[in-house]
């Protein structure tokens, strides 16, 4: 019976992406008509340093069953380094997530530049399979409360 | 006032029309109970950027007179200008317009057009539930001023000073010693191409002092800047007499603070004292401009000489840029002072990366002068021992060395650099904002960073440096003409900072500062660009970035884990 | 007469595109002509660009979009200059507009055109690693995103054959057949010119075996060997097939001699060569055969000295027209005399040349168009150029980037904006 539930789950993951490259990439991946997962939704930010962890925390308890940040690769920040901060977040963030016996692997930080609309795809695909293996996010089936 | 938003999708031909099924989109968005407080207009449209569908909205817009504005369609960075365009002639604030794009994140990456249709509803729901909660942003517009403040008068002090000055814009041009000049003032002949000589360094110090909209300070330094891009208040001071200070207003500062040779004691294989008849390049420039003649410190002509190459280059971690060519120069004056020194030249590299240099370097293989190639070098007094490529150890001695140091940034780099609160960067000169696409503004705007003291460069360089500074305030800083700063910046929430300071860190345009009056960090909306860092940084949740709020990307998220 | 305010711009890279923004900003029209149906120039071809490894597209993409949508920029593609009257405040421009036959206007760039277009042939600008029908993009992710028509391979336009593949399968009617090429007069108070570069035709050398080996590549074939956005979408494929080769020599200087100046860029990019494949196939050989290393920027040398460290194997010859590619089975031999005089081999599969940057081909015709003069190298000459300048022979006419001479993107902006300095005072 766990099986057939794992197979009809459709993972909900919301993609945190940086204008300047992850979102042009994304963009690049519709233009070449890549087959990409309806699981993620997009949510657009200036620059990944702009995600907070309040932000990230309330996605997951609103029910993501997982968050991918991406920006600009380490270097090509459009607001210098920002991405090095997010960085530095996002390894806190992990910490956190076990504390709240989430899976860190349900959060996901990637470089993916503006050229790599192939690579978007991958990411997001392999991102996607990786969620639906882990299941659904415990918090949104209430076992965690 | 109620809510009144038109949404509108764009078919974008077949592109968007064939994958998803847009009455059904219709038909769901217009049923949501949710949305029975808000008037909701829906309707399609075959293309909207063409010319019909752009007429087609703005009479939409002005006939219903909307409050917001939601467009599915492509891609913002397709044709989100082109609506907001649209919106500005309509006069419905562009920050209360979103575009959500349909096609190339949905229609065209999902193959299965139930599920393309669902993730469409899903993204245009939350674009109207975050549309609500957008702001209407308004451009600010800035007073300027157009003058500027350069500091450091060597050649690209004053070649900025001349690109810059006119009847509407004055230069206050500040130099810390008594004289203009700076290095190349000293030249005999100017690097690297030989045929022109210091004339064209004279002829602008005479321009730049006949200047009427140039003001120089001599002996002057900088004690204070604050202020931002087109209103900076800075203090100057006189290097003598620190109590005679000048208060100015300008609206940019460029930086010319220029370099200095490494110290060679600092290196440990090159021993030698004062006594010895070892001399820097720009010792033996200065030599030659004084008695038009290299010699010994006895007065006699030095019979051999050699030319050491990259002094400093390991240590320092980079390569100067223009010593070879310039060193090519002084065998040049050596072999033309007399044909009877034998000159050799030591060198690793030939670095030489001016389409006229390999010409000279050419010109100068075919006379006597000796070029060794080596991997290794050390020096005790006139004694010189080297490997060369031939793994093979030799030592000769010589009546004269001439070292090439390298280049670093000039004393005081640093205290400048806080100053101006602008970076240096791990080779002690002046950073870029941006390496490659803005190489001589600096991460705080307004101000700039030319000739050597962004990086070693010849006189070429620094004129075209100068030059480019030049562009850049022409065509920014205009007289009479208003600034206008980015307008989705953040703001700090009196209320909520508890004054740690977090945020003042992570900003790299330095756009926060302290208010000590209220306890509270403060964002200069002129400054801002807007990335959210600080907002990202702030444990109490203090900082808004004004079009990427909270509540506004909470809006969005609900609608993703519906 | 009162000047025009109004500014010319020949060359649609990195150059001329910063040099029409600033002008832009400055409240000029701006005419900004580019003989390739795409923008970007260059720099837009490589993946990455030294020494901070940064994504081009990252870095050029937002700028072309801001040329496409600037209000005061009149961008005109598949475009050359043809004739240039009057001076400085006043010049009278004739511009040869080549027909796209594909409508800027209606044309969505949804890129289902290209698919039933039965014609195939090389793309030039994916340095014929690809292959393109006769409506086509050069690359995905061009811009202009609409493609243009080869006139002279298309069915329908060459006489060939009634053909109208390409026309049913546009569902915006963007095609027309009968676009004709135009002439467009512009006034212009000044001219920059922009044209950026070519590369030293490697088949001049035959001792490097380009053109002979199919395991011999030239620099930019590599770098859209290597462009995700590229051919094989990064992916190392040599031409005859064999996936990702075990030893590589790049061998720097090719044409330094015979062109006689060296060009300021390609060490760098033949250590950011070694980089890419060292992060891409981290167990092959790689080799950096270089006479002089040539790092002229405050932050080359840390670049250089971490490939050294990471990445590559130096090689010392100091003489590179010496060098001797040759077959060897299936792999290549690479002959040179080392710093001892002596000859040495290196065995690789692959080979990539480092070419001298050289002037682009119409410098000279542009030269006689603009009335400017050519240096002894073929780039545009430039006044006092022993000390620095952008200003051409004659009044009002300016050259910047690689048209002056072969240089890196920060340098080729410099000139970019001491250019449109002395633009505006011209102007004044
Ligand atoms: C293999 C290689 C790799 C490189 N990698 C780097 C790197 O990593 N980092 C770096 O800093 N630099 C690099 N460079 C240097 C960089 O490419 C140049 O500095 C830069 O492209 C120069 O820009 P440009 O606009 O002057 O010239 P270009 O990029 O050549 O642009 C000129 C434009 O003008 C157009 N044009 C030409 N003639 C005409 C005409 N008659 N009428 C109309 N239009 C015309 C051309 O089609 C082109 O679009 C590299 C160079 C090479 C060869
Ligand atoms: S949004 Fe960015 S630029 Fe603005 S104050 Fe915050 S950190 Fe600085
Ligand atoms: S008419 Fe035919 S040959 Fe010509 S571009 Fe269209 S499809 Fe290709
Ligand atoms: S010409 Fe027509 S089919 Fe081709 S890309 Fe443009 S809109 Fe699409
Ligand atoms: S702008 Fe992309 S990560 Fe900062």
């Amino acid at each position: 019976m766990g099986e057939v539930k794992i197979n009809n789950f459709k993972p909900k993951i919301v993609g945190y992406l940086c204008n300047w490259c992850t979102y042009a990439a994304a963009d690049l991946a519709g233009a070449s008509r890549l087959d990409i997962k309806p699981s993620i939704n997009v949510i657009r930010v200036m620059c990944s340093s702009r995600i907070d962890q309040n932000l990230i925390l309330t996605t997951f308890f609103g029910g993501a069953d997982g968050i991918l940040i991406a920006g600009c690769h380490p270097g090509d920040c459009h607001y210098d380094k920002g991405n090095y901060y997010a960085r530095r977040r996002y390894a806190l963030l992990k910490k956190v997530l076990e504390t709240l016996k989430l899976d860190p692997e349900r959060l996901q930080l990637s470089w993916i530049s503006a050229a790599e609309g192939k690579r978007y795809a991958t990411v997001v695909n392999e991102f996607t399979e990786r969620i639906r293996k882990l299941g659904p996010n415990p918090i949104n089936n209430n076992s965690y409360f | 006032m109620g809510e009144k938003i038109g949404i509108y999708i764009c078919e974008c031909g077949p592109n968007i029309a064939n994958k998803v099924y847009i009455d059904k989109i219709i038909e769901k968005i217009s049923s949501i109970e949710a949305y029975k407080n808000k008037e909701l207009v829906i309707k399609n449209h075959k293309l909207l950027c063409s010319i019909d569908g752009k007429k087609f909205l703005e009479e939409e817009i002005k006939q219903n007179e909307f409050t917001h504005l939601v467009i599915a369609a492509c891609s913002p960075k397709d044709h989100e200008s082109t609506f907001i365009n649209i919106c500005k002639k309509t006069h419905l604030n562009p920050y209360l317009f979103r575009i959500v794009n349909i096609r190339e994140q949905c229609a065209w990456i999902i193959s299965d057009r139930d599920e393309a249709t669902e993730k469409a509803i899903q993204y245009i729901r939350g674009s109207i539930n975050r549309v609500s909660y957008q702001s209407p942003l308004e451009e600010k517009k800035l007073d300027s001023n157009p003058d500027v403040l350069v500091i450091g008068g060597g050649i690209a002090g004053i070649e900025t000073a001349l690109s810059l000055a006119s009847k509407k814009r004055k230069v206050y041009l500040i130099e810390k010693t008594s004289k203009l000049g700076g290095k190349s003032a000293k030249f005999r002949k100017l690097l690297p191409r030989q045929n022109c000589n210091t004339d064209v360094i004279q002829k602008k110090l005479l321009d730049v002092e006949e200047n009427n909209h140039i003001q120089i300070f001599k002996e002057t330094e900088l004690e204070k800047a604050i202020g931002f891009f087109g209103n900076f208040e800075v203090i100057l001071k006189n290097v003598k007499d620190n109590n005679l200070k000048t208060e100015l207003r300008v609206g940019a500062i460029i930086v010319a603070s220029g370099f200095k040779q490494l110290n060679t004691s600092e290196l440990p294989k090159y021993e030698y004292t004062q006594d010895d008849d070892v001399y820097t390049s720009l010792e033996i420039e200065e030599m030659c401009s004084q008695n038009g003649k290299v010699l010994l410190k006895s007065g006699e002509e030095p019979r051999s000489i050699a030319l050491i190459h990259c002094v400093g280059r390991e240590e320092k971690g980079y390569c100067s840029q223009i010593c070879c060519n310039y060193m090519l120069k002084i065998a040049q004056y050596l072999e033309q002072q007399s044909s009877d020194i034998k000159i050799k030249e030591f060198y690793r590299d030939l670095c030489l990366p001016n389409k006229d240099d390999q010409f000279f370097l050419e010109n100068l293989q075919n006379s006597a002068i000796d070029f060794i190639r080596i991997k290794d070098i050390e020096i005790k007094g006139n004694k010189i021992k080297y490997i060369g490529t031939d793994d093979t150890k030799k030592e000769i001695e010589v009546d004269m060395l001439i070292l090439a140091p390298a280049m670093e940034a000039e004393d005081g780099a640093t205290e400048l650099a806080e100053l101006l609160n602008i970076q240096l960067d791990e080779t002690g000169f002046f950073q870029e904002a941006h390496q490659k696409l803005n190489p001589i503004a600096t991460s705080t705007d307004g101000i700039f960073i030319v000739g050597a003291a962004r990086g070693p460069s010849g006189i070429s360089e620094s004129i075209l440096q100068a030059q480019a500074v030049g562009g850049e305030i022409l065509t920014q800083l205009i007289p009479g003409e208003k600034i206008v700063p980015e307008v989705k910046v953040s703001e700090v929430l009196e209320a909520l900072c508890k004054g740690c300071q977090t945020c003042l860190n992570v900003c790299t345009y330095g756009a926060i500062y302290f208010d000590e009056d209220r306890g509270i960090s403060v964002v200069n909306e002129a400054i801002c660009r807007g990335c959210g860092n600080c907002m990202g940084s702030c444990p109490s949740g203090a900082i808004r970035s004004k079009h990427f709020t909270n509540p506004q990307l909470y809006q969005e998220m609900v609608e993703a884990l519906r | 007469m009162s000047k025009s305010n109004s500014v010319l711009v020949i060359g649609a890279g990195i150059t001329g595109m910063k040099a029409s923004l600033m002008l832009s900003n400055a409240g000029k029209k701006v005419y900004l002509i580019e003989k390739l149906p795409l923008i970007g120039g260059n720099i837009i071809k490589n993946e990455e660009c030294f020494p901070n490894l940064e994504c081009s597209t990252c870095m050029v993409a937002p700028i072309q979009q801001d040329i496409l949508q600037n209000q005061n920029v009149e961008v005109m593609t598949l475009s050359t200059v043809e004739k240039v009257e009057g001076e400085v405040g006043n010049f009278t421009v004739t511009i040869n507009k080549k027909a796209r036959y594909v409508s800027l206007i209606d044309c969505i760039g949804c890129g289902m055109c290209y698919d039933p277009c039965p014609v195939v042939l090389k793309n030039e600008w994916e340095e014929n690693l690809a292959e393109k029908k006769a409506i086509y993009v050069p690359c995905p992710g061009s811009l202009p995103n609409v493609p243009t028509i080869d006139p002279e391979s298309c069915l329908q336009l060459s006489g060939k054959q009634n053909c109208s593949a390409c026309v049913e399968a546009c569902d915006f009617g963007a095609i027309d057949f009968s676009e004709k090429d135009e002439k467009i007069k512009v006034y212009v108070g000044a001219i920059i010119v922009a044209t950026g570069f070519d590369l030293f035709d490697a088949t001049y050398l035959p001792n490097f075996g380009y053109g002979k080996y199919p395991g011999v590549y030239t620099a930019m074939e590599f770098e859209r060997l290597f462009a995700s956005n590229g051919p094989t979408s990064g992916e190392l494929i040599l031409r005859d097939g064999v996936k990702t080769p075990e030893s590589i020599a790049i061998i720097h200087c090719v044409g330094r001699k015979d062109q006689g100046y060296c060009s300021a860029v390609c060490c760098m990019c033949s250590f950011k060569y070694a980089h890419f494949l060292n992060q891409k196939i981290p167990d092959a050989k790689v080799y950096n055969i270089y006479s002089d290393i040539c790092v002229p920027d405050k932050s080359y040398q840390k670049f250089f000295e971490n490939v050294k460290r990471e990445s590559t194997e130096l090689v010392f010859q100091p003489s590179t027209d010496k060098i001797k590619v040759t077959k060897n089975g299936s792999g290549l031999d690479i002959k040179y005399l080392n710093g001892k005089g002596m000859e040495e081999t290196i065995s690789a599969n692959m080979v990539i040349l480092s070419l001298a940057m050289i002037p682009g081909k119409e410098t000279s015709h542009l030269s006689k168009v603009l009335g400017i003069n050519k240096d002894t190298k073929g780039f545009f000459l430039t006044q006092n150029r022993n000390i620095g300048s952008v200003e051409t022979t004659k009044s009002g006419i300016f050259v910047a980037g690689c048209a002056e001479g072969p240089k890196d993107v920060q340098n080729s902006i410099i000139q970019a904006e001491a250019s449109v300095s002395k633009v505006i005072n011209c102007l004044e």
